[in-house]
């Protein structure tokens, strides 16, 4: 019989893995626990210290397992609490969890991080990766792109070989003073197909141009070199892989600290993340596009030739919009401003 | 505790099930598991886990007992600190070669059947209700079975086998659950299961429909422009334009399908399942119900920056828990547990990773 005790809850006790459970409370005498059924006969007991207390979380039953692996489960949070609490237990994570204004203050404090982190950390982060990644891995990557493309949208270019020759000649001048010199880069002529009048850069050096493009500049070859400067400049400063590495890093932070965000959620996110990713490419874009005007002036064409470029995207293209969230090139009347603006800043007077 | 919902009390009536979990509750636990998560370089996550999940657990009320999760924090910590390690070393292995990630793949993919059935033992024997342990008997030639081949079924064949699929892998998963010594028993028949298909498959098809039928009126329209000779560039714009369109829009038609037939396919293996060979079970999700709270708690979070987020998770909770009922047949008597160890997280830890699938 346990009849002097101080009780510390009601609730119910399980024998050792089964589920026969009797009506019992938890007490407690000269520092140890007993768990009592109602004629007070002792169940379970222990010392303080031999029970584990299952930590608080929100209100759900809490269990108090003795050294035999018999339960004492209770609803009631509070008093076992306060029992733990006079022993010097404290469940302080909970504590923190309760409703109270100083929630208001995390949920603030958590999306200023997360703003943080992703301005400030990812960047860093990204750098990291792109630094550590070998060559080869760039080089797998493009080969695949460049054979997927090939399958599917691009097919053989149907321009001159003699104009192919002069625009290669004049790759070469300009690629010259790009790092790693000429042979670090191929340019490659293709039918563009669907996807039209297109210059782009693969991380391993490749360069396409498409016919489309070529149509689109008529015989200005000089225009050409320059928008061939633009992409070496993407493969310079690595943009497709930043960009790879970017989106990776904003799902993987989704997920870690998201964590249950639901699977639905979960996959918009990562497109959202994606899509997100892809406003760093406005800052890509401008950093090769200086990067154009620099090799341009090294090789000895007109620097601002690229902003002819933009002269007839726009009157072509109509585009005289400004930078949007969505879009992943900055507008051109923009890009236009900026690489006449850098280029005076080159001009040595 | 008192929750039957038949008129009267009579024995052998169906009870309902209860969520007691609410969104302002769970708001406090989920904003600090995101606080410290980020304050702790994500190491906290493991923990996070843990009291997300016994928050969900402890709140689901069955006959008036809830369930219990058990799984500690460091268990979670150390299988993600090996299917991380095992990601950054496969990574390593492939940017030194292509091969490597070649054979790396395949050892995966030979590994996967037990990696799924470890995963789902795991999360059985963490989960406890009335202090008796779930566990799981499966074997991982029958993950190889119903999950692996069932999904390429059901993928090759567009969907259109998609309730074998669903009747191997529910079979699979439950009639190899045990609670305690006890076993369950599911068996959601094609024919019923072919029957959760048509709504959905009509969808996907009125949806191809509207679709096509807009293309067609675009591309016919791109052709009178082209006729009146208007410049051709509003034909690019145009036609990027209607990529996208068509890309949201077989997005949302396959999205919605798969949530009503989820929603069916839930009603019918749940309520084909006995426990122990005489208690039922029965759920009755209303398909457009179901549909409407994940949609909605999608579009919330996402307007919410996820600050909603726990309301959502909770609001979907309760539905699943109200519309789930027991009826006990006799007495259920004592039961035991009926294991010994859990055996580490690696494999639940690393099928969670995969479900959202990317690479370091």
């Amino acid at each position: 019989m346990v009849s002097d005790g101080e009780t510390i809850a009601k609730g119910e006790w399980y024998p050792p893995h089964s589920s026969g459970a009797v009506p019992a409370r938890l007490l407690s005498r000269g520092g140890r626990l007993f768990a009592v059924n109602e004629e007070k006969l002792a169940l379970s007991d222990g010392t303080v210290r031999q029970v584990s207390f299952t930590p608080r979380v929100g209100s759900i039953p809490r269990r108090a397992v003795f050294a035999d692996g018999s339960v004492f489960e209770s609803m009631d949070n509070d008093a076992i609490d306060a029992f733990l609490r006079s022993g010097g237990r404290s469940g302080w994570v909970h504590r923190l969890e309760e409703f109270h204004p100083r929630i208001f203050v995390f949920a603030i404090a958590v999306v200023l991080l997360a703003i943080g982190i992703y301005r400030y950390a990812l960047p860093v982060l990204v750098k990291v990766a792109v630094f550590v990644t070998p060559p080869v891995v760039s080089e797998m990557m493009s080969y695949g792109a460049l054979n997927t493309l090939d399958t599917t949208v691009l097919s053989s270019s149907s321009v001159a070989e003699v104009r192919q020759a002069e625009i290669t000649d004049r790759f070469r001048q300009v690629a010259a003073n790009a790092e790693g010199g000429a042979g670090r880069y191929t340019l490659n002529f293709r039918d563009g197909g669907m996807i039209g009048p297109n210059a782009f850069a693969l991380p391993d050096g490749n360069i396409v141009i498409t016919d489309q493009l070529l149509e689109l500049a008529r015989d200005d070859n000089e225009m050409i070199a320059a928008v061939l400067a633009h992409e070496l400049g993407h493969v310079e400063y690595k943009h497709s892989l930043r960009q790879l590495y970017r989106a990776a890093g904003v799902a993987g932070l989704v997920m870690l600290i998201a964590g249950d965000i639901g699977s639905g959620v979960e996959d918009i996110l990562t497109q959202g993340g994606g899509l997100l990713a892809l406003s760093y490419s406005r800052g890509a874009e401008a950093e090769a596009d200086r990067r154009s005007v620099e090799l341009m002036r090294k090789a000895g064409m007109d620097p601002v030739a690229i902003a002819r470029f933009f002269d007839v995207l726009e009157a072509r293209l109509g585009d005289h919009s400004r930078t949007s969230m969505l879009s992943t090139h900055p507008g051109t009347p923009e890009r236009k401003e900026a690489i006449l603006e850098y280029n005076k800043t080159l001009q040595p007077d | 505790m008192d929750n039957k919902v038949s008129a009267g009390s009579a024995a052998n009536a169906f009870e309902r099930a209860r969520f007691t979990g609410t969104a302002s509750e769970y708001f406090g636990i989920w904003i600090v598991n995101v606080l410290l998560t980020i304050v702790t370089f994500g190491i906290y996550s493991a923990w996070a886990k843990v009291r997300r999940n016994r928050y969900f657990y402890g709140n689901t009320v069955l006959l008036g007992r809830t369930f219990e999760y058990h799984a500690t924090g460091k268990q979670i910590f150390i299988g993600r600190l090996i299917v991380f390690a095992f990601l950054v070393v496969v990574n390593i292995l492939s940017a030194i070669h292509p091969l490597f990630s070649l054979v790396t793949t395949i050892l995966i993919l030979i590994a996967l059947p037990w990696l799924i059935m470890r995963g789902i033992r795991f999360n059985a024997r963490v989960t406890s209700y009335r202090n008796v342990r779930f566990d799981f008997r499966g074997t991982a030639g029958g993950a190889f079975v119903s999950v692996f081949l069932g999904s390429l079924v059901a993928f090759l064949s567009l969907g259109l086998l998609a309730p074998f699929a669903s009747r191997w892998l529910n079979r699979y998963v439950f009639n190899n659950l045990r609670y305690g010594n006890r076993p369950f028993h599911v068996d959601p028949k094609v024919g019923t299961l072919y029957g959760a298909l048509v709504i959905p498959a009509l969808m996907v098809v009125l949806g191809a429909v509207v679709l096509f039928g807009l293309v067609a009126i675009a591309a016919g329209g791109l052709q009178a422009y082209d006729a009146m000779g208007v410049r051709s560039d509003l034909r690019d714009v145009m036609m990027v334009f209607g990529v996208y369109t068509i890309f949201f829009g077989v997005f949302i038609v396959y999205g919605l399908a798969g949530l009503i037939y989820r929603a069916a396919v839930h009603n019918i293996v749940w309520s084909s399942m006995r426990v122990d060979g005489r208690h039922l079970l029965r759920s009755d999700l209303s398909r457009a119900r179901y549909a409407w709270i994940a949609i909605s708690n999608v579009v919330v979070t996402l307007l919410t920056l996820g600050l909603m987020r726990p309301w959502a998770a909770v609001r979907l909770a309760r539905y699943m828990a109200e519309r789930t009922a027991i009826r006990i047949e006799g007495e259920v008597g004592e039961v035991f547990t009926d294991f010994q160890v859990t055996g580490a997280a690696v494999a639940s830890e690393y099928m969670s990773m995969e479900g959202f699938d990317f690479g370091f």
